[in-house]
């Protein structure tokens, strides 16, 4: 019994898995969408002089910290939705269960990456804002948030490839993306080896233009 | 009086940096402020936009009383201009945008008509062809003056200057004072924290020493320069001139 791959099943399987990794990308790039903003809430709420606002943002960025993104995702799907049902007769469904694990696990690390880039602005970019007459708020809109902003495009760019690649773990919420695709398909041919690797090439034409793409905004942000 | 500061105060923390200082400027008149590193000039300066609080005291500027916790900050600001050693032009916008901004985002200035004023303004600073350009291709001296001109765009009825030359490279400093000297001339109130002595003897109507947190002396410059009348002005002055002096005189 020789090792008999056969390419043919996975080519067969690519319909399937195409429809997958169209779901991986609608789960990443709408979590990340949120996560933008409730990272940015989180990390302006973390630079507030205010107590409170920035002790809730804390705890919440540390306790997305220090969890699996995967029991975050079983904690909601299955333990929130618990709950939800036995409350309110309702739950969440996968894909949308999907995103809100995305948001909120990238909103955790977003935030840190709106935190550090809003402390990087030199104060003095504050100080000539203000001493020019611009409230307080104007000072932040027009001066310091763009100039952060272009701080922070590479280290988002790289959480979108991570968040890309953590919607793989929602297979196990039952959300139909690439690798549940990929593990009905191989229920049925066991073409395991075929499969998986069309799967990694899949995530790598996914994630390696954004890659590229990064690289070159990173260029031209040096120039400036 | 433009300005009146009485008994000004100033701790951060428990490190009183001003330690009871009053002072009157009229209006038009330019003042320079020396004294060593730490002193608290900048400090003080800062008090009179708010930059900093003022612990206790009086500070009555253009009419404005700082202490009074009513007193409309930003609008004391915009009657203010402040021109910074580190420059702090905006990097992300030209120099143009640098000059436009506060122009239209505080006092609702027309677009146009901000951006006509500007010219005129980096013209008088020499930099009319610099409009487009972005901070960063300019020099030192460059930037300074795109900062002067920007503060002036608010038509600020008093100009601060915290040491506005002292990052900038020696070759690079003149171009600056001549802007400010010019400045001056026109009849803008100014008060300048430097260590050109040359600029201060030659522009100056009174030049003010601090040392530790209080005025030790102050006179016209040719007083203070040629006959200081406390030890601690002698000194300062001695060190300086015997430093960065002879610059200082040339600028
Ligand atoms: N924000 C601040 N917090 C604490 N100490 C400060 C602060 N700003 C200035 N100081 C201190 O106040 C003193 C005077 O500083 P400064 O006004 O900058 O002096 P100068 O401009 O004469 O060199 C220094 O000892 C400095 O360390
Ligand atoms: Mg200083």
């Amino acid at each position: 019994m020789g090792l008999d791959l056969n390419w043919g099943l996975a080519i067969n399987a690519l319909p399937l898995l195409l429809e997958g990794m169209k779901l991986t990308i609608i789960i990443a790039v709408v979590g990340l969408f949120f996560g933008f903003f409730l990272g940015a809430a989180a990390g302006l709420a973390r630079t507030s002089k205010n107590k409170i606002l920035s002790g809730i943002a804390t705890i919440y960025v540390e306790a997305i910290r220090g969890t699996p993104i995967l029991v975050q995702a079983l904690y909601l799907y299955f333990g929130v939705n618990q709950v939800l049902i036995y409350a309110l007769g309702w739950k969440i469904e996968s894909v949308p269960a999907g995103i809100l694990a995305i948001a909120i696990n990238s909103g955790a690390y977003i935030s840190e990456i709106v935190r550090g880039a809003i402390q990087s602005i030199e104060k003095g970019q504050v100080e000539a804002g203000r001493s020019l007459g611009l409230s307080s708020f104007k000072t932040f809109y027009y001066i310091v948030w763009p100039q952060a902003f272009k701080r922070m495009i590479p280290s988002l760019g790289n959480q979108f490839i991570i968040s890309l690649k953590d919607t793989s773990l929602f297979a196990f919420i039952a959300v139909g993306e690439l690798v549940r695709q990929g593990q009905i398909a191989i229920a049925v041919t066991f073409a395991a080896f075929e499969i998986y690797t069309v799967i990694a090439a899949l995530y790598l034409l996914m994630t390696l233009p954004i890659s590229i793409v990064l690289r070159h905004i990173e260029r031209r942000l040096d120039v400036n | 009086m433009i300005i009146t500061v009485e008994n000004l105060h100033k701790k951060f923390g428990s490190l009183e940096v001003l330690r009871g200082i009053s002072c009157k400027v009229k209006e038009r008149e330019v003042v320079c402020m020396i004294g060593p590193s730490g002193s608290g000039k900048s400090t003080f300066l800062r008090c009179l936009n708010l930059l900093e609080s003022i612990t206790s005291g009086k500070v009555i500027v253009n009419g404005h009383d700082l202490a009074d916790p009513k007193t409309d900050i930003n609008k004391v600001r915009a009657e203010l201009g402040m021109v910074f050693q580190q420059f702090n032009l905006f990097p992300h916008m030209t120099v143009l945008q640098n000059v436009t901004m506060a122009p239209i985002k505080v006092l609702g200035t027309p677009k146009r008509k901000a951006a006509e004023k500007a010219l005129q303004l980096l013209d008088k600073v020499g930099l009319g062809d610099k409009a487009d350009v972005y901070p960063s291709k300019l020099s030192g001296g460059q930037m300074q003056r795109v900062a002067i001109a920007r503060a002036l765009a608010m038509n600020p009825k008093i100009m601060l200057f915290d040491e506005p030359t002292s990052a900038l490279d020696p070759e690079l400093v003149g171009e600056v004072l001549a802007v400010m000297q010019d400045l001056a001339r026109e009849g803008m109130t100014m008060m300048v924290v430097t260590h050109e002595m040359g600029f201060a003897r030659e522009v100056a109507d009174r030049v003010i020493f601090i040392d530790q947190g209080v005025i030790v002396e102050e006179d016209t410059p040719a007083n203070i320069f040629s006959n200081p009348r406390h030890k601690r002005t002698r000194t300062f002055l001695g060190k300086i001139i015997k430093g960065d002096g002879v610059q200082g005189q040339s600028g």
